[in-house]
C-alpha cells in the first residue's frame, strides 16, 4: 500500500476540521484577518502533502457523512462541532463536492472561502458559488445529490429485517432462559453489531422503527428499542464500535428480569396494587442475577447485571430498588435510562398506561435532566431524537397533514414527512415530502406550522413506517 | 501462471500461514517469515488484479468461476471455516496495508474448536474494521424465526384502523393553539469535555461495582438459596477480577463484610454466606488463582499488597507458603513474601510450619519473613532451623538469629562455631557479635584464646577480631594491642595472621591511643601485616581530621 493513503485516512479527519476551523473563523472575522491567515496557512499545510501525491483531493458529502477521496471519514469527539457546523453550511449551500487541485495557493482559498460566505446571502446558494468559482481552477465543486429513492428502499428493507431479527432473537432468549437452556452470545453479538452497522450507516431509519409501538410482544420489541437508542446515543457520544456493541447487548438485556414478573401483572389492563409493584421493583434485581447465571463471567455479563440492576435507579437515586450504599451510577446505565424512560413514555403497554407525544416525551425527559437524568446525556439524546421526532403527527402550511417519517439531523425542524392527508382534507396514500426543498427564489415550499399527538387519535403508525 | 493458478497458490499459503500462526509467536523468526511471505504474494496478485474476490460455499471457494480450493474434510476445511459463521463472499483490495493482513491472518490462526470464544469470525472480522478486506455475510444463520417479520408487522397494521382518527385529527388540527416545540440544546465545549473525560475515564472492568452491588442484592435476597447464590456470584466476580489483576477489588469485598458485620446489617443467613465469602477468600483455591496472576507478571503497589494481607486471616498463610516455592518469576515471589509478613503477624506458628518445606528456597524465604517480622516468639523456631542440611539456610537462620535473638540463643549459636562449613562459622561469629552481651563477648575471646584459633585461616581470624572490636573497651583494646605486638620463633605466618587481623580490630575501634603502636608497624616487611596496619591508621587519623 502506498503510505499517502494509509496517511490520508489518519489526516482525513484532521483536513475536514480544519476546513471547518477557516469557514468558522472567515464568517467572523474580515477575509485577510490574521486569524483567517493562520487557518488557511494550517489548512494549505495539512492539503497539499496528499494532493501533490494523490493527483488531487476529494471531499465530498454523501448522506451525513464526509468522505476524503472515496473512503469515509471518522471524526472523535472533539472535532464534532467543527463537522457539524461543516455538514450544516454544506447543506444549506446545496453543496455536495469540493476538489481542491496541487499546488493550492492562499489566495485560492480566499476567493473559495469569499465564494462560500456571500452564497449564504442568496437563494440559490450552489448556483451562485458554481458561477463564482467559474475561473477559480485549483477549486472545483459539485452539487448535493439525493440519496436514490431505490437506495433508500432497499436500505429500508434491510434495516426493518435487522430490527425484527433482533426482536425475535429477544424472545427466543426470554423463551430459552424459561426453558433453562443456554443462550448463544455469538449470535447475540452479531445480532447487535448489525444494529451498530446501521446506527452508523442509517441511523434515522433505525431509530424510525423504534417509534412503531403496535406490537403485541411489548417488552421484546422495548429491549430492541432501548438497545438501538442506547448505540445511537453511544454514537452521538462517540463510543468505539466495540463499546458500541457491548452497550447494545447490555441494553438488549436490561429488561431480563421482567421475565420473572407474573404474566398477569405484566399484562395487567388497570393500575398496580401495592403489592404489584413491590413484584414490579424486584425486577432490577432477578435481572442482574439471571444475567450472572446465564454463563460464565466476563467483562459484558458483568456490566450487564450492573445495568440490568441500575437501570430503573435514576441519576439522583430517587428510582428503585433502593440502595444503601450509592455510588456514581454506571456510564452505560446512564445512558440507557434515558433510552429506557423515553421508550416507556412513548409506549402503551407500560404501567403508566397513557403513552406520550414523541415531543410531550422529549419535553419530560428535559424535565428529568439532572435529577432522574444525566444532564449531559439527556442533551444529547434531545438533539438526536429531534424536534420532531419519528412519529409525529404534524399540519403544514399547506393544509396538509403528515407523520415525521425521517429527521433530519442538520435542520432539526425540516424533516422529511410522509403526507397522509392532503390540502383538501382527503386521506392521501402517503407520499413524503423533504421540508428543506426550496422554490426558485429560495423559499422553503412547506413548513410544519402544528403537532398533534398521534395516540391521542390512535393513528397506527405500522400502517405507514413499515 | 494464469490468475487462477497464482489465487490457487496465494489460498495454500494463507492455509500455510493459518498454521504457522497458530504454532509460532509473533518474536518468533518463522512467524516473521510467514507473514512476509503471505503479504509479499497477496500485495503482487492485488497490484496486477486490483483486488481478489472470493465466493465462499461449503467445500469451495470460487474465483471467478472457477474452483480454487475444495475439501470435503470437516476440520482443516478453510471453506468451511468462513461458511459456517455465514461469510458468502471475501474480497481483498489493492492497498492492503500489512497490519490489516496480519490481523486477519490472527484471526485465520484461531482455533474455535479448542478456544472458548464468545465471538465468531465474523465478529472477530467486524471489530478490526478492515478497510481493504470486505465480506458478505449471509445472517438467515442468525434468525431464531424466519416468519417473525411477517407476523410482528402483519399484527401492528392490524392493531387499529386509522381512517377515523385521522380524519379527526385533521379537523381538530385547525382549531388547536399553536404550541411551543422543543429546541435544539445547544451543547457546548464543557460538554464536550466532560463526555471525552467521561469514556476515557470508563474502567472497562465493572468488578468492584458489581461486588458493591451485589452486597446491596443482599438485601432483596429471600431464603437461604439466594444468600448463597448472590455471595457466589460475588466470589465468581472476585475470581474474575483477580484474573485481571484486580487486587483491589478483593480489599473491597473485605471491607464490605467488615463494614456488614460491625453495622450488623445482615441477617444471620446473610452471616453465614458471608463467612463462607471470607473462608474462600482465604482458600488455597483463591491464593492460588492470585499466585498464578503474579507468576504471569501482574504488579501490586506494596501498599495494596500489605492492606490485602492485613485482611486475610491465618489459614490463609500455609496456601501462600505452598504457592511460594512453586512460582517461577522473581517479582511474584517477593509479592508473596511481602503478603505472608504482614499476615504471619497473626500467627507466627503457622508461618513457622514453613521451615519444614522440602524445598530449601521456601525454608530460606520463611526465615527472612520471620526476621521482617520481627517477633522474638520466632526464635525458637528459628534455633532448629540452624540444623536444616542447606548451608544457605543455615546462615539465613543464624542471621537472623543474631539480629532477633537474646542471650538464650548463644548456646545454639556457639554449637555452630563448630561447624564444618566456614563460611556457616563466619556467620555464626557476626551473629554472636550482633546479640552483643558481654556472653557473646566472652564466647568471642574464649575462641581467641584457644590454643587452635590460630589454625584458623586468615578470613576467619579477621572475622573474630573484627566482630571483637564492636565492644572497643580497655579490655579488648589491650588484648588487641597484645595480638599486634606478639612475636613468635615458631608459626610465624600464622601468627602474622593474627597480628594483622588486629590491626584491622584496632583500626575498627579507631582510638587515637592505639595510633602509636600502629604506627611503628607501619613499614613491617610483612605486606599482610602493613596493608592492615596502614589502612587502620587512615581510618583512625579520618576518623579524627572529621571530628
Amino acid at each position: 500500500m502506498k503510505k499517502t493513503e494509509v496517511d490520508l485516512r489518519v489526516a482525513g479527519k484532521t483536513i475536514i476540521n480544519q476546513l471547518g476551523v477557516v469557514l468558522r473563523t472567515g464568517h467572523f472575522h474580515d477575509i485577510d484577518n490574521v486569524a483567517v491567515i493562520d487557518a488557511i496557512e494550517k489548512f494549505l499545510n495539512l492539503l497539499n502533502p496528499p494532493t501533490e501525491t494523490e493527483g488531487s483531493l476529494r471531499i465530498d458529502l454523501i448522506g451525513e457523512f464526509f468522505y476524503i477521496n472515496d473512503s469515509r471519514v471518522r471524526y472523535p469527539l472533539e472535532y464534532l462541532l467543527n463537522f457539524d457546523y461543516l455538514l450544516r453550511e454544506f447543506q444549506k449551500r446545496e453543496l455536495g463536492t469540493v476538489i481542491f487541485e496541487p499546488q493550492l495557493r492562499i489566495d485560492d482559498l480566499k476567493a473559495f472561502l469569499k465564494v462560500f460566505i456571500n452564497a449564504t446571502y442568496s437563494g440559490t446558494p450552489y448556483e451562485t458559488m458554481e458561477a463564482s468559482l467559474e475561473k477559480t481552477r485549483n477549486i472545483r465543486i459539485d452539487k448535493l445529490k439525493k440519496i436514490k429513492e431505490d437506495a433508500d428502499i432497499d436500505q429500508r428493507r434491510i434495516v426493518k429485517k435487522t430490527y425484527f431479527n433482533a426482536v425475535s432473537f429477544t424472545e427466543g432468549v426470554m423463551t430459552k432462559l424459561k426453558a433453562g437452556e443456554k443462550v448463544n452470545m455469538k449470535v447475540a453479538k452479531r445480532v447487535v453489531e448489525s444494529m451498530v452497522d446501521l446506527i452508523l450507516s442509517e441511523e434515522q431509519l433505525l431509530l424510525g422503527m423504534t417509534a412503531i409501538k403496535d406490537y403485541d410482544e411489548y417488552t421484546y420489541h422495548h429491549s430492541v428499542n432501548v438497545s438501538v437508542l442506547s448505540i445511537a446515543i453511544g454514537q452521538k457520544i462517540g463510543l468505539s464500535r466495540k463499546a458500541l456493541t457491548e452497550l447494545g447487548l447490555v441494553a438488549l438485556f436490561h429488561d431480563i428480569g421482567k421475565m420473572e414478573v407474573p404474566k398477569e401483572i405484566l399484562n395487567k389492563p388497570s393500575a398496580f396494587t401495592e403489592e404489584e409493584w413491590r413484584v414490579i421493583k424486584r425486577h432490577p434485581y432477578w435481572g442482574a442475577r439471571t444475567i450472572l447465571k446465564l454463563k460464565g463471567l466476563d467483562k459484558t455479563s458483568i456490566r450487564s447485571a450492573v445495568v440490568a440492576f441500575e437501570h430503573h435507579l435514576n441519576f439522583d437515586y430517587s428510582g428503585y430498588p433502593k440502595v444503601r450504599n450509592p455510588i456514581r451510577l454506571d456510564f452505560f446505565s446512564r445512558i440507557l435510562t434515558i433510552a429506557d424512560q423515553y421508550d416507556a413514555m412513548t409506549s402503551s403497554r407500560v404501567y403508566a398506561r397513557v403513552p406520550l407525544a414523541p415531543d410531550r416525551a422529549l419535553s419530560i425527559i428535559m424535565e428529568r435532566s439532572g435529577s432522574q437524568l444525566d444532564p449531559i446525556l439527556s442533551k444529547f439524546f434531545v438533539n438526536m431524537i429531534g424536534i420532531y421526532p419519528v412519529g409525529s403527527l404534524v399540519l403544514l402550511d399547506t393544509r396538509e397533514m403528515g407523520l415525521v417519517y425521517e429527521c433530519n439531523p442538520l435542520f432539526a425542524d425540516r424533516p422529511r414527512v410522509m403526507i397522509i392527508v392532503d390540502g383538501s382534507g382527503k386521506k392521501t396514500k402517503g407520499f413524503i415530502t423533504d421540508l428543506t426543498e426550496k422554490d426558485s427564489a429560495g423559499k422553503y415550499l412547506k413548513s410544519i406550522v402544528k403537532t398533534l399527538d398521534p395516540n391521542k387519535y390512535r393513528i397506527n403508525l405500522a400502517e405507514y413506517l413499515l | 501462471m494464469t490468475l487462477t493458478q497464482d489465487v490457487k497458490d496465494t489460498i495454500q499459503e494463507l492455509i500455510k500461514a493459518k498454521k504457522n500462526f497458530r504454532i509460532y509467536p509473533e518474536n518468533n523468526p518463522v512467524y516473521a517469515r510467514t507473514i512476509n511471505s503471505i503479504y509479499s504474494r497477496m500485495t503482487t496478485l492485488l497490484d496486477s488484479s486490483g483486488s481478489l474476490s472470493l465466493k465462499i460455499k461449503q467445500h469451495d471457494i470460487f474465483f471467478e468461476g472457477e474452483t480454487v480450493y475444495h475439501s470435503d474434510e470437516k476440520e482443516d476445511n478453510l471453506a468451511l471455516f468462513f461458511f459456517k459463521d455465514g461469510i458468502r463472499e471475501l474480497t481483498f483490495n489493492r492497498g492492503l496495508p500489512k497490519n490489516e493482513m496480519e490481523d486477519f491472518l490472527k484471526i485465520l490462526s484461531v482455533d474455535f474448536e479448542r478456544e472458548v470464544l464468545d465471538d465468531d469470525i465474523v465478529t472477530l472480522m467486524w471489530e478490526k474494521d478492515f478497510q481493504f478486506i470486505h465480506y458478505i455475510v449471509d445472517d438467515s444463520i442468525l434468525l431464531e424465526d424466519e416468519t417473525y417479520e411477517g407476523r410482528a408487522i402483519e399484527e401492528a397494521k392490524k392493531a387499529s384502523d386509522n381512517n377515523e382518527g385521522i380524519l379527526n385529527a385533521y379537523k381538530d388540527a385547525f382549531g388547536l393553539e399553536k404550541k411551543s416545540v422543543l429546541n435544539v440544546i445547544p451543547l457546548t465545549d464543557e460538554d464536550l469535555g466532560s463526555i471525552i473525560r467521561e469514556i476515557e475515564n470508563d474502567p472497562p472492568d465493572k468488578s468492584i461495582t458489581m461486588i458493591h452491588l451485589l452486597f446491596e442484592m443482599l438485601s432483596y435476597a429471600e431464603g437461604m438459596g439466594e444468600y448463597k447464590e448472590l455471595t457466589g456470584f460475588i466470589s465468581s466476580t472476585l475470581e474474575f477480577a483477580i484474573n485481571l489483576g484486580n487486587l483491589e477489588a478483593a480489599v473491597y469485598t473485605f471491607k464490605k463484610i467488615e463494614h456488614g458485620s460491625s453495622e450488623d446489617i445482615y441477617n444471620k443467613a446473610a452471616d453465614v454466606c458471608l463467612k463462607e465469602l471470607t473462608n474462600f477468600i482465604n482458600s488455597e483455591k483463591f491464593v492460588r488463582l492470585l499466585g498464578e496472576i503474579l507468576d504471569e507478571g501482574a504488579e501490586f503497589n506494596e501498599e495494596l499488597l500489605y492492606e490485602f494481607a492485613s485482611l486475610l486471616d491465618k489459614r490463609a498463610i500455609l496456601p501462600f507458603i505452598h504457592i511460594l516455592g512453586e512460582l517461577r518469576n522473581a517479582p511474584a515471589r517477593k509479592a508473596i513474601i511481602s503478603i505472608l509478613s504482614e499476615l504471619g503477624k497473626k500467627d507466627i506458628p503457622s508461618i513457622a510450619k514453613g521451615l519444614h518445606d522440602r524445598r530449601w528456597y521456601v525454608v530460606r524465604n520463611i526465615i527472612c519473613i520471620l526476621r521482617q517480622i520481627g517477633d522474638t516468639s520466632a526464635v525458637e523456631y528459628l534455633t532448629r532451623a540452624v540444623r536444616h542440611p542447606d548451608r544457605r539456610v543455615k546462615k539465613e537462620a543464624i542471621r537472623t538469629l543474631g539480629l532477633m535473638g537474646t542471650g538464650s540463643v548463644l548456646p545454639v549459636l556457639k554449637d555452630c562455631m563448630s561447624d564444618t562449613d566456614e563460611l556457616v562459622r563466619l556467620a555464626t561469629v557476626r551473629a554472636i557479635g550482633l546479640i552483643g552481651t558481654p556472653v557473646s563477648k566472652k564466647i568471642i575471646l574464649d575462641r581467641i584464646a584457644d590454643k587452635n584459633f590460630r589454625d584458623k585461616n586468615y578470613n576467619e581470624k579477621r572475622e573474630f577480631y573484627e566482630v571483637l572490636a564492636k565492644w572497643k573497651d580497655s579490655d579488648v583494646i589491650g588484648l588487641l594491642i597484645r595480638a599486634l605486638k606478639r612475636k613468635t620463633l615458631f608459626n610465624r605466618a600464622k601468627n602474622t595472621e593474627i597480628r594483622a587481623a588486629a590491626a584491622h580490630g584496632l583500626g575498627l575501634i579507631g582510638t587515637e591511643e592505639v595510633l602509636e603502636t600502629l604506627l611503628k608497624l607501619q613499614n613491617s616487611k610483612n605486606k599482610l601485616l602493613r596493608e592492615n596496619v596502614q589502612t587502620a591508621i587512615k581510618r583512625i587519623t579520618d576518623e579524627k581530621n572529621r571530628s
